[in-house]
């Protein structure tokens, strides 16, 4: 039998559940314009109209770790041909150089290559700070990763819960809780 | 996809995980059983030398070789389906792509034992990489061995990666649907991920990048590969066409082998929304499009072998044509260049059972295409007191062999452990579900 460990629901959180992406585009929008930022939401899918309501279309900076990493990638692979050729230097005759662009192209590209994506690896996992084993308990339902989209508004003082709350009813929330006997008293 | 709902698409996918029927547990036992006779056979060899391979001089290459490019070409489908047709958003892409990339990743898997059983001493493999040692002694970074070593283990690598990423959010959702210690497994391999909307920002951009970085692999993996050859100075394979001529083959024979593999998935796991004869169809084009390429490669090499007015050159087509090796060469066109040609006629590339013959031959041909370049070549050089024929023997099929088995292990494996569709973006396909498409049916009902 598996051991049932309660966890309590995490101080200041109210979680809402949607099943419909319109409503769920709606709350992010009122709760924005409410004055409401501090919300997470989660979806079994990545959706652009998520993404572009809640960061407005700026560009995730994992990026630059990208650039970066291809440039080092590059240069490096590059110096590690020419300079191991320097370091154990093979004459031939016949004018051929010690240090032959051509020839080092090909490790070059590959390093470009295989560093970009290391680079880009490390981006992604220390912007979504992965691995995460202390997300909050809101975020960790099962129907997030099935059919449900969710949004969890953090932080919020006794005196808004009930204000978020009746945001989330009217854009269409299928389930609303937490802070519940702020609402309720 | 219609009449398809997020959850429909959570349950259908995971539906054959974790359970194995008598029929899988055959497959599987086949496949460890051709596993564990290639290497007894590999331990034969290890104990008694290289002798026991069929070389004698000049024939150096063999079974070996064209085992190892014949698993690096199939890799190449899975990159193209999951990579470059991402970038271009080709719907068709996504029931097929999971399978294929791992496909790709074990294909890899099978062809990077291959250099070090060529070599006979596997214990010194290390000595490939660029690490300082006591004498400082480097590679010799302008020979193609050298870029091959690079370009594979690169290859693996991106693929790896974007493959492990690739699966991230469904590994999550086996998760969210599992209990006791596979929950814990599947917890600590989904590295946390919850679908947030920070996780899918970056992981959104991040996977772009991945595929835009595997998609020059494509092409870069196959030409360093024919570069092995072509930089010799070995008549018969030093032209400037293999690399065109290798990728071209191996997306042929990759875009076969995914037919061969996924076509009896499908059916068996009944996954005929996700992954039916629309998909095939395409593959099936895929097929047509670099088997024509090929065909051409075919008839230019020895056009321009004629063409060249060099003997040793010209020598080694004419013996291909009409020697000892013609049986392979002939082979080869039969199964790469005249039965594909059915794939033309669309009643046999919509036909489960015309498809699946045809990628048979199809990976058959393209395993003698390998062959037939490197032991015809080695066989019948410079000098024609050196001509010797090459025939492998029962060690080296038994290794040939024991690699099929180790792809084969890996593939059945994996259909059984991770979703081999993937499922989030099966969910792209679907129209979201959204209120005011239930209020418009509403009104059309009320009407």
């Amino acid at each position: 039998m598996s051991e049932i460990i309660y966890v309590p629901p995490t101080p200041g959180a109210v979680k809402s559940v949607f099943a419909n992406l319109d409503c769920l585009i709606e709350a992010i929008h009122q709760l924005k314009k409410a004055g409401f930022t501090n919300f997470i939401v989660t979806s079994p899918l990545p959706r652009h109209e998520i993404e572009e309501q809640i960061y407005e279309g700026r560009p995730s900076p994992v990026r630059w770790f990208t650039l970066f990493g291809a440039l080092f990638g590059g240069t490096g692979g590059f110096s590690v041909s020419a300079l191991s050729h320097v370091n154990w230097p093979m004459i031939i005759p016949a004018g051929k150089p010690l240090v032959s662009v051509p020839a080092f192209i090909v490790l070059t590209f590959e390093a470009t290559i295989l560093f970009g994506c290391f680079f880009t690896l490390l981006g992604l996992l220390l912007n979504c700070r992965l691995p995460a084993n202390d997300l909050q308990i809101e975020v960790q339902d099962p129907r997030f990763s099935d059919d449900m989209f969710g949004l969890v508004v953090n932080g919020l003082a006794k005196a808004d819960a009930g204000k978020v709350k009746r945001i989330l009813g009217e854009a269409g929330a299928d389930e609303i809780s937490g802070m519940e006997e702020l609402s309720h008293g | 996809m219609k009449g398809l709902t997020y959850g429909a698409v959570t349950r259908d996918i995971l539906r054959p995980l974790f359970k194995p029927s008598a029929a899988y547990m055959a497959l599987l036992g086949l496949c460890v059983g051709m596993l564990a006779w290639g290497g007894y056979c590999l331990f034969h060899q290890l104990t008694w030398g290289l002798g026991v391979a069929g070389y004698q001089p000049p024939v150096f290459w063999g079974v070996y070789i064209t085992t190892f490019v014949f698993w690096v070409g199939i890799g190449h489908a899975g990159t193209l389906i999951s990579a470059v047709l991402f970038l271009f958003r080709s719907k068709w892409r996504t029931g097929v792509y999971r399978a294929s990339e791992a496909m790709t990743i074990f294909a890899v898997m099978s062809a990077a034992l291959f250099p070090g059983i060529h070599v006979g001493r596997a214990w010194n493999a290390y000595w490939l990489f660029p690490y300082p040692n006591q004498r400082q002694l480097w590679q010799n970074f302008k020979s193609p061995l050298m870029w091959d070593v690079f370009a594979v283990s690169s290859y693996f690598t991106v693929s790896t990666i974007f493959f492990y990423i690739g699966l991230i959010p469904d590994i999550a959702a086996v998760r969210d649907r599992t209990t006791g210690a596979i929950q814990k497994i599947y917890g600590a391999m989904a590295l946390g991920w919850r679908g947030t909307d920070r996780q899918w920002r970056h992981y959104m951009a991040a996977y772009g990048f991945f595929a835009a970085f595997a998609t020059p692999l494509v092409l870069s993996v196959h030409s360093v590969v024919s570069w092995d050859f072509a930089m010799a100075q070995t008549a018969g394979w030093h032209s400037t066409l293999f690399p065109p001529y290798f990728v071209a083959g191996a997306i042929f024979s990759g875009c076969a082998m995914v037919i061969t593999l996924l076509l009896p998935m499908s059916v068996v796991f009944k996954w005929q929304d996700y992954i039916n004869v629309w998909h095939f169809e395409h593959l099936a084009k895929m097929c047509m499009l670099t088997g024509f390429i090929l065909t051409y490669a075919y008839g230019v090499e020895h056009y321009i072998a004629w063409y060249s007015d060099n003997p040793y050159e010209w020598g080694i087509f004419v013996d291909r044509l009409t020697g000892k090796y013609d049986w392979v060469f002939w082979t080869m066109v039969l199964c790469n260049c005249v039965i594909p040609l059915l794939y033309w006629i669309p009643a046999v590339r919509r036909n489960y059972v015309g498809l699946f013959a045809v990628s048979i031959f199809i990976n058959i041909g393209m395993w003698f295409e390998r062959y037939n370049i490197i032991a015809s070549a080695l066989a019948h050089q410079f000098d024609p007191m050196s001509w010797t024929y090459y025939t492998p023997t029962w060690v080296e099929w038994g290794i040939m062999i024991g690699s099929f088995g180790w792809f084969g292990m890996w593939f059945v494996l994996f259909m059984k452990i991770m979703p081999s569709v993937a499922v989030a973006e099966i969910k792209e396909l679907i129209r979201p579900p959204l209120k005011s498409d239930a209020l418009k049916s509403e009104q059309v009902h009320a009407k």
